[in-house]
């Protein structure tokens, strides 16, 4: 600034003073908002933690939500729940074959908080803030991706936890078809798939297996069968695999929520007595899916031979055969729909297993969706060999 | 104010520890890659070289070879090995190098090709096997270097 130009200033505002004085006073109330919102901008956030840190706001749960608390957190779930399930793909039929397994889990991971039919829930429970609602009378008013987006990832500051595996969009799926389903079973219906009557067979079984087994036989039956298509048999199966597989699961080196539950803190040396006792269960023969000569044709052919132009080995070389490594898995007489979500979950890199998993990913990486379903129907139906 | 400033400093220190720390990971992972394959090899070495050593039981190398799935994709005559994918092996032994011409034809580089053969060459369609016990490699490498 020139001196020039200050005294011009000088001389201006000498002259101009009333005119300012009434500027200054139009203002006053423009002047007045600033302040409100300098204050609300500092001075709220300000009281609000002076406020939590006094001690001022309640966070005990007897008393409940303030309405309107209450109002802007369902409102807050609820929109956000609809936002962001709009990315989610969902299928136009949801697939069945997991019902047994989606119950079973439900039963153990979901029914304590939840309730399901003909079961009591604890009182503790039904005093959590907010109360989980009886499931049966509230998925009426969701989408199927809305509550896929729930049951995969939780709700935050609810207690309602996200699925115990990640990447395993499949099995979140097999869950909310049997959400659909609860609303339908009466407590007969509901024991039946989820339980399996495995209390009751608990009697005749070896002395030397662990109590943990009739946890296992409400998704796997009690002589391993698999309920379901999506569970494995695992009767006939390699003693050295399941256990290999069952160390896996509970490290986290392969993910299922399906097994995470029921693997955790089960006493090492009794993962190694449910080994044996289901490799020593008499191998069945999953039940059969239609489909056609012709594919199941092409599925030996990949089985036997392999399709060298595309660098996929002969799975023979590793699953078929006596003189192969006890940690290779049996894949006879497996579920279909169980070796092919195997199958892909390799391709993707999913499925982790034991030491020996990538070199089963490398074989299914070079494989088709058309590939995976001919060589898992052939498989399937094969008969076992002799042990 | 203050508590801002910590706050910046607390975040530059922790990033400076984490990529140090990262770093120092990335260059175990790099030793480590390098190092498995050589150390048990060059132990068992004087064992291969000695004539009388091979106490292997007779065939233990091929059912070794065969149970873990090496004949899914390679050949040797006169077995059940019928792979096609990979090479045929069934004169390995007398090849002048191994690993598309980069290591010695020994039972040692075999061994260490077997474990990891990614390491020489890149891109390779053979899984590793380091998995498998050292013991169990070294017998595979000296079954392979007896093909001839
Ligand atoms: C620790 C207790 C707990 C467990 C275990 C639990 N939930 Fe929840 N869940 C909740 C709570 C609390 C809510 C209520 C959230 C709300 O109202 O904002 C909820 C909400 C839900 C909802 C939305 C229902 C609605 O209409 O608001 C679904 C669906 C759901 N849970 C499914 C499941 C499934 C499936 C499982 C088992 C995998 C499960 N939950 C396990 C506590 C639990
Ligand atoms: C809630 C249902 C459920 C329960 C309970 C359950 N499983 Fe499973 N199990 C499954 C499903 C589903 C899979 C396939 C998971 C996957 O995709 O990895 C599986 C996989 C397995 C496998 C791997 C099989 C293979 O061929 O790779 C073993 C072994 C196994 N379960 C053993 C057990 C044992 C032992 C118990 C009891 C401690 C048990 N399971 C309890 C549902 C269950
Ligand atoms: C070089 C050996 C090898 C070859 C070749 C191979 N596999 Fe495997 N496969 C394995 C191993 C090892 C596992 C166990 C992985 C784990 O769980 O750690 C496995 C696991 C599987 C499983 C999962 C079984 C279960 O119970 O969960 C399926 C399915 C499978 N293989 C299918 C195939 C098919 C189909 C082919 C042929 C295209 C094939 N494999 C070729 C080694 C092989």
């Amino acid at each position: 600034m020139t001196p020039g130009s200050r005294t011009e200033f000088g001389t201006a505002s000498s002259n101009a003073t009333a005119e300012e004085d009434a500027v200054r006073v139009a203002n006053q109330p423009m002047m007045i908002r600033v302040k409100h919102v300098v204050f609300g901008a500092i001075g709220l956030p300000v009281v609000l933690l002076l406020g939590a840190w006094i001690g001022f706001f309640n966070v005990g749960a007897s008393s409940g939500h303030w309405k309107v608390t209450a109002w802007f957190l369902q409102l807050a779930m609820r929109s956000a729940v609809r936002t962001y399930a709009l990315a989610v793909d969902a299928p136009k039929t949801l697939d069945r074959r997991g019902l047994p397994a989606a119950a079973g889990h439900f039963a153990r991971g979901c029914a304590i908080c939840h309730g399901a039919p003909g079961e009591l829930r604890s009182p503790a429970v039904l005093r959590m803030l907010p109360q989980p609602p009886d499931l049966a009378l509230t998925v009426g008013d969701w989408t199927d991706a809305q509550l896929f987006r729930i049951v995969k990832h939780g709700i935050r500051f609810t207690g309602m936890p996200a699925w115990p595996a990640r990447d395993r969009d499949d099995e979140v799926w097999a869950m909310v078809a049997f959400l659909r389903e609860l609303p339908k079973l009466n407590p007969n219906e509901f024991r039946a798939l989820a339980f399996n009557g495995s209390d009751a067979t608990s009697s005749d079984r070896q002395p030397a297996t662990p109590d943990v087994l009739s946890d296992c036989m409400r998704c796997h039956g009690g002589d391993g069968e698999g309920r379901g298509d999506a569970v494995p048999v695992l009767a006939g199966q390699k003693e050295a695999y399941l256990l290999a597989s069952l160390q896996a699961y509970a490290k986290g080196d392969r993910t299922s929520g399906f097994m995470a539950l029921p693997v955790t803190g089960v006493d090492p040396a009794d993962l190694a007595a449910l080994a044996r006792y289901f490799a020593a269960q008499p191998s069945v023969s999953a039940d059969r899916d239609q489909v056609s000569a012709e594919v199941i044709n092409k599925g030996q052919q990949i089985a036997e031979a392999g399709i060298p132009e595309r660098n996929v080995p002969a799975c023979s070389g590793c699953h078929l055969g006596s003189n192969k490594n006890q940690v290779y898995p049996r894949l006879n007489g497996q579920h279909a729909a169980y070796l092919e979500r195997q199958l892909k979950l390799f391709r993707s890199e999913d499925r982790g297993g034991t030491p020996f998993w990538h070199i089963m990913a490398t074989a299914a990486q070079r494989l088709t969706d058309d590939d995976i379903r001919a060589v898992s129907a052939y498989f399937s139906r094969r008969a076992e060999g002799p042990r | 104010m203050s508590a801002n400033a910590g706050l910046l400093v607390g975040f530059a220190f922790w990033f400076l520890a984490s990529s140090w720390v990262a770093a120092e990971e990335a260059g175990h992972r790099q030793a480590k890659v390098v190092e498995p394959p050589i150390e048990p090899a060059t132990s068992a070495a004087p064992q291969s070289s000695n004539p009388t050593a091979s106490q292997d039981p007779p065939g233990i190398g091929l059912s070794l070879f065969l149970s873990n799935g090496c004949g899914a994709c390679h050949t040797i005559r006169g077995t059940e090995a019928r792979g096609t994918i990979g090479p045929d092996l069934s004169y390995v032994g007398s090849r002048s190098a191994i690993g598309a011409g980069v290591l010695p034809n020994t039972e040692e580089a075999i061994a260490r090709f077997v474990a990891r053969p990614d390491l020489f060459k890149p891109g390779v369609k053979m899984p590793a096997f380091d998995m498998l016990p050292q013991t169990e490699i070294q017998t595979i490498a000296r079954y392979l270097k007896a093909l001839q």
